[in-house]
């Protein structure tokens, strides 16, 4: 190229940003999340996440229906880890009602949360590898997410959404037969995280992609209220089954898995460990399931908590679930506000994806696990 | 454990004029009740710099009109459907002894959950504003997860909250008009109803 030419290109050259719009149809956010990216060249300079596409007015719908048909749209909400989700609704119905559940319940509830952690954790790893471009673990992840959904299936029939939780315990209870076949499942499991952490975790092209990547400090991240393996990635020890212990989860030995730099592999690196934890409380709580009932005595059919305000919150698969419950004395929540982790944890994402590359947009976005069901409500 | 959290709702209190502990709490969790919407601001700010309240969870607010009218949805259900719903309110409502904090008024009752994580210490912020004028000043500025909680409680409760940058729908779509979750909210009937 001669020296004219050069300047010639050099005048005409400008530079702009561009609008990306990526998704709400889009495979790798997870459902129907738009980002709305102004991309300088491959960096991104501002972030824009939209979200409503799957807004069906759960909270308003909760308020027309009684506690335990919130319980069955609560399901709906994380469908990926439905568990956990009725029992924060239940909780907060039970301290206004002074109702405890029975021990036989408290336990099962434990036990069915953590394996539904461990569902849901396996997704998400799965997923993951995909988003990344590794196919391979998404077939393993699911074949033993498939056994804890057989799990359910034989507990209470559902495999996806359960409607297990009663206001005052649980719909359905376990057997001999049960047990054998989750012990069964634990010991197939446990040598199955070592195989995943060869086969992904430190995976050099896996590392590379994901390591120094979408940092998070913890002030980062304590600032933006994100809680559950997106907060402990950043090294911030807060887990809401020690904080503010519920169902007997202080009777359980179990350590709370953090990262050190906030980069989305400690992000997906808390859930793998996290998943060897679960695996600990579940062997813990069949070694001793109390006996007895699984509902506690002298409920009403169609219960009617009396008039007062309760928050109770529970660590779901994916952060600090609440519920801020007011009730006026009727069978229906008169207000049932939903502390949903997935959408909090989303707001952060305007501020982190400035400066990164558009292709490790899909790299942070998966990382934090997101569930499209639990963020528009 | 509980002389810190009793330590640090003296020391609110104290430093608030318009504060004093709520006659109904939150179950299980310490309650201040504000009176003056102008100490929200400085209340956030003492809680997150001097107490170390410095992780905010949850911003929402309760409407206190009085039991939802099914009127709308319902209205237009039972003629698009064979089926008729029974309204779950069809028996006269309980009214709800006024001592528990439950009474029918028209005021937005705003709630503001804060959290010191390395002392596991909670602590609920309530302020009442009157339904026709919601507005109360925005935490962005103190807390970045003030944003889209406030965003969603603009849109589904319609609070103003003044000095947002972005005080936007979040939730719901652009063409719905109105607060989906004030109790006085009547379903708008679209080409589906018909």
């Amino acid at each position: 190229m001669n020296k004219e030419a050069l300047i010639v290109s050099e005048a005409s050259m400008h530079t702009d940003t561009m609008f990306l719009n990526m998704g709400p149809q889009h495979p790798s956010t997870h459902g129907v999340l738009r980002l709305g990216l102004t991309v300088s060249g491959e960096v991104i300079a501002k972030a824009v996440p939209d979200v409503g596409y799957l807004h069906r007015g759960i909270e308003k719908l909760m308020e027309t229906r009684t506690y335990n048909q919130g319980v069955v749209l609560a399901d709906r909400l994380d469908y990926c880890s439905a568990m956990p989700n009725g029992l924060a609704i239940c909780l907060a119905a039970e301290k206004l009602m002074a109702v405890t559940a029975p021990p036989r319940a408290q336990a099962l509830r434990v036990l069915m949360c953590e394996l539904n952690r461990i569902a849901s954790h396996l997704i998400f790893m799965g997923t993951y590898g995909i988003d990344i471009g590794a196919l391979t673990p998404f077939l393993y992840a699911f074949r033993e997410r498939e056994m804890i959904l057989d799990l359910f299936e034989m507990c209470c029939g559902g495999r996806l959404t359960y409607n297990y939780m009663r206001l005052g315990g649980v719909s359905n209870d376990i057997d001999d037969n049960w047990i054998a076949k989750c012990r069964e499942f634990l010991e197939f499991f446990k040598p199955r995280v070592d195989e995943y952490d060869t086969l992904l975790s430190f995976n050099p092209i896996f590392r590379s992609r994901t390591q120094d990547v979408g940092l998070i400090s913890a002030q980062t991240a304590k600032a933006w209220g994100l809680s559950g393996p997106n907060l402990r990635g950043s090294g911030v020890n807060y887990d809401v089954r020690k904080s503010d212990p519920y169902c007997g989860y202080d009777r359980f030995d179990f350590n709370v898995p953090l990262g050190q730099t906030g980069s989305c592999w400690d992000r997906y690196y808390c859930r793998v460990q996290e998943m060897r934890q679960s695996v600990r409380i579940i062997e813990a709580a069949l070694a001793d399931i109390p006996a007895g009932e699984i509902m506690a005595k002298g409920l009403a059919k169609i219960p009617k908590p009396p008039a007062g305000e309760a928050y109770a919150h529970v660590e779901a698969s994916r952060g600090d679930l609440g519920v801020f419950l007011a009730s006026d004395g009727n069978a229906a929540p008169y207000r049932l506000h939903l502390r949903a982790p997935c959408f909090i944890n989303l707001a952060v994402l305007q501020e982190i994806l400035v400066g990164n590359k558009v292709a490790d947009v899909v790299a942070i976005l998966g990382s934090f696990d997101i569930v499209l069901g639990e963020v528009d409500r | 454990m509980a002389s810190t959290k009793d330590a640090a709702l003296a020391r609110l209190l104290e430093h608030l004029s318009s504060a004093e502990p709520a006659a109904h709490p939150i179950k299980d969790y310490p309650t201040v009740r504000l009176s003056d919407p102008a100490e929200i601001t400085k209340a956030a700010a003492f809680l997150k710099d001097e107490l170390g309240f410095d992780y905010l969870e949850m911003i929402t607010a309760v409407d206190w009109l009085g039991p939802m009218q099914l009127d709308g949805l319902a209205a237009a259900r039972t003629a698009a459907h064979p089926f008729k719903e029974t309204p779950l309110k069809a028996d006269p409502p309980v009214t709800p002894a006024p001592g528990a904090g439950a009474a029918y008024r028209p005021v937005l009752d705003l709630l503001w959950s804060f959290g010191n994580l390395r002392e596991n210490l909670k602590m609920f912020l309530r302020l009442e504003v009157p339904r026709d004028q919601a507005e109360v000043a925005s935490l962005t500025a103190l807390f970045p997860a003030a944003d889209w909680q406030e965003r969603e409680a603009f849109d589904l409760l319609g609070v103003r909250f003044l000095g947002h940058p972005n005080l936007t729908k979040i939730l719901t779509t652009e063409d719905l008009a109105g607060h989906p979750l004030r109790k006085d909210y009547a379903h708008q009937k679209d080409r589906f109803d018909e």
